[in-house]
């Protein structure tokens, strides 16, 4: 008795090996899509963005910067927590009212209002801007980024946004 | 492409030989469908380690956050739901696959000289399988988690003089807390499968060096033989696919929520364990007060020494079922015990109470016509209009009800219930129903 006497051959064999190979790439495309899909869907997923109240503009005095404190319940993942942005809001004369994103467009740092030169000034570069958010100096590449806002009720509403830093286009992140 | 590839690899690492050593074993009496067992069981654990390494991706070990993160998995992670279920439902069809290869092994006799040391890892590697079921029941942190485990780690508590040593040891301390799920996620994604991975390359190593043992008929032994490779392969993947399909389609259609998130407060929580510790469960509710500690701890202990020294206590080297009375009637009774045992525990878990379909018409009416938009059963709907619960110790009277319903301000002058169209088998149906809403 030899090892492998009843073994199959020929055509036989081959049915074995191919039903082999096609059920092994069966199982495995089977598993691999659920898989890759549940790694790789986060990567898809968009910030969800709500209308956030920063109160109401009557109490905003026009053309004067006010930093805004937008309150927002953010989801990271599994977990929800509030996070507070200061965002820049000035009143126009004709009551429409401009949100700027805090963060200079620059390399993103925080900027502040100069009182006294009327100017938003970048301490981390040297980047300014004026009360329409026009670059006056400095190496940014692109004026200040604005939100999208809205007045509803006298109430300023806003929507929180961030924008890749760097670029003479404003590129939502 | 692949093959001159693998012709590349072969040119430098020289892996035909393996390839020759790994394939061509031989199959003593050829190829056949009762060697499937072992390969299955290999598959789902392999399954099980693919699944619990993607749920490791958003899980927490953490008891502030275990329960959040396993929600979030099974709700908003794309196939998360998917994912989990394959671990769950693997989990279950792994110890039915060793149940079976055991069984195989046991009643082929395969387990005899000189085959001994392969049945002893064996036995070993069903207790680390018992291991990674313990240890990952608790990981979900949802009330049957953390009840179940508490009933659990109890049960070591019972070892006498080490016990309460033992359950410090599980739980990390004093309490089932923080200090637990850590410990527990450590055994069940490091150590374990550390110790698992190299039982089950011994495992298999013992079968390469004594060959498997082939059918326990002589005859057929003698007849010939026939390579792993390619038929017994085929036969493993053809049972491989099968397997993977009713665990898929179990993961597919069967849902497993969560209980609620784990409170250490609620006494009121009953735990059931997983259904392949049921039988035990079942078991110990026959075991009187002094008795009780003896079957939890003594019981496993014996039943799992008894399984190590199988091979050493039955030394009689006949294989064939028909000579082996004693032993195989032994196996037979153990298994009749445990069915039993779990079909008790099964009937009485799933015995609904029956109720009268004419009461569950009617709570389905009261659903339907949304009653508790303004009425409250038993703390459910608005507090509009009178409290139901205990309606019927108030007003017993079936017509009463019946008249009510039919037209509200005929026998309660001055109600704002509408009149619902309603016809007269609803109108038994929801009276039967306010009927049962009674105290005591």
């Amino acid at each position: 008795m030899e090892d492998g006497l009843s073994t199959p051959v020929g055509t036989r064999r081959s049915f074995f090996v191919k039903t082999t190979v096609f059920i092994s790439s069966l199982i495995g495309i089977s598993l691999a899509v659920p898989l890759i899909g549940y790694v790789i869907a986060p990567a898809f997923q968009r910030r969800n963005k709500d209308w956030v109240s920063l109160g109401k503009t009557d109490l905003l005095p026009v053309n004067e910067p006010r930093s805004l404190d937008y309150t927002m319940t953010e989801k990271d993942g599994w977990q929800e927590s509030q996070t507070t942005k200061g965002v820049w809001a000035v009143k126009r004369p004709d009551g429409q009212v401009t949100v700027f994103s805090p963060i200079c467009p620059h390399l993103g740092c925080g900027y502040r209002w100069d009182q006294q030169d009327r100017l938003f000034k970048c301490p981390c570069h040297g980047s300014i801007y004026d009360l329409e958010g026009t670059v006056k100096a400095g190496p940014a590449p692109r004026p200040l980024d604005t939100l999208p806002s809205k007045i509803e009720n006298g109430e300023l509403l806003v929507q929180y946004e961030e924008f890749k830093s760097g670029l003479a286009k404003k590129v939502e992140l | 492409m692949a093959s001159r590839l693998y012709q590349w690899i072969d040119h430098r690492l020289k892996l035909k030989p393996l390839e020759q050593t790994l394939l061509n074993e031989p199959i003593p009496g050829g190829a056949s469908w009762n060697y499937v067992f072992g390969s299955a069981t290999l598959f789902l654990f392999g399954l099980q380690a693919l699944t619990g390494m993607f749920l490791m991706i958003y899980y927490v070990p953490a008891t502030d956050h275990a329960y959040d993160t396993v929600q979030y998995i099974q709700q908003e992670v794309w196939g998360g739901w998917f994912v989990r279920g394959l671990h769950h439902w693997g989990a279950s069809a792994v110890m039915v696959a060793i149940g079976l290869h055991m069984l195989q092994v046991f009643f082929d006799g395969a387990y005899k000289r000189p085959r001994e040391l392969m049945w002893v890892v064996g036995v070993l590697l069903l207790a680390i399988m018992l291991g990674f079921g313990f240890t990952g029941y608790l990981l979900p942190w949802d009330q049957n988690a953390y009840w179940a485990t508490q009933v659990g780690i109890n049960m070591v508590g019972s070892v006498p003089f080490i016990g309460d040593f033992l359950v410090k040891l599980l739980r990390g301390g004093e309490t089932l807390g923080a200090l637990t799920i850590s410990r527990f996620f450590a055994i069940h994604v490091a150590f374990l499968p550390a110790i698992i991975v190299f039982g089950i390359m011994l495992h298999l190593f013992i079968l390469r060096r004594v060959g498997p043992a082939g059918p326990h008929d002589e005859a057929r032994a003698k007849s010939g033989s026939e390579t792993f490779y390619p038929r017994q392969v085929f036969m493993d993947a053809v049972v491989m696919l099968v397997v993977f399909g009713i665990v898929s389609l179990l993961a597919y259609s069967v849902e497993f929520p969560l209980a609620d998130r784990a409170d250490p407060s609620d006494h009121t929580f009953i735990p059931v364990p997983e259904w392949y510790f049921l039988f035990f469960y079942q078991l110990l509710k026959y075991a009187p007060g002094q008795l009780g500690p003896l079957a939890t701890w003594l019981l496993p202990t014996l039943f799992f020494i008894g399984l190590l020294l199988l091979p050493f206590v039955d030394r009689n080297p006949e294989r064939h079922p028909s000579s082996r009375p004693i032993v195989l009637g032994t196996g037979l009774g153990f298994l009749v015990v445990v069915f039993g045992l779990l079909s008790i525990s099964l009937r009485d878990l799933y015995a609904v109470p029956k109720r009268d379909p004419s009461v569950v018409r009617g709570i389905a009416l009261v659903q339907q016509l949304n009653c508790q938009t303004c009425h409250r059963i038993h703390g459910e709907g608005a507090n509009l209009a009178p409290d139901l619960s205990f309606v019927a110790n108030r007003r017993p009277d079936r017509n009463w009800h019946l008249q009510h319903f039919k037209d509200p301000q005929s026998v309660s002058p001055g109600s704002f219930m509408p009149k619902f169209p309603l016809n007269d088998q609803q109108l038994n149906d929801l009276t039967n129903y306010m009927l049962t809403l009674k105290s005591g």
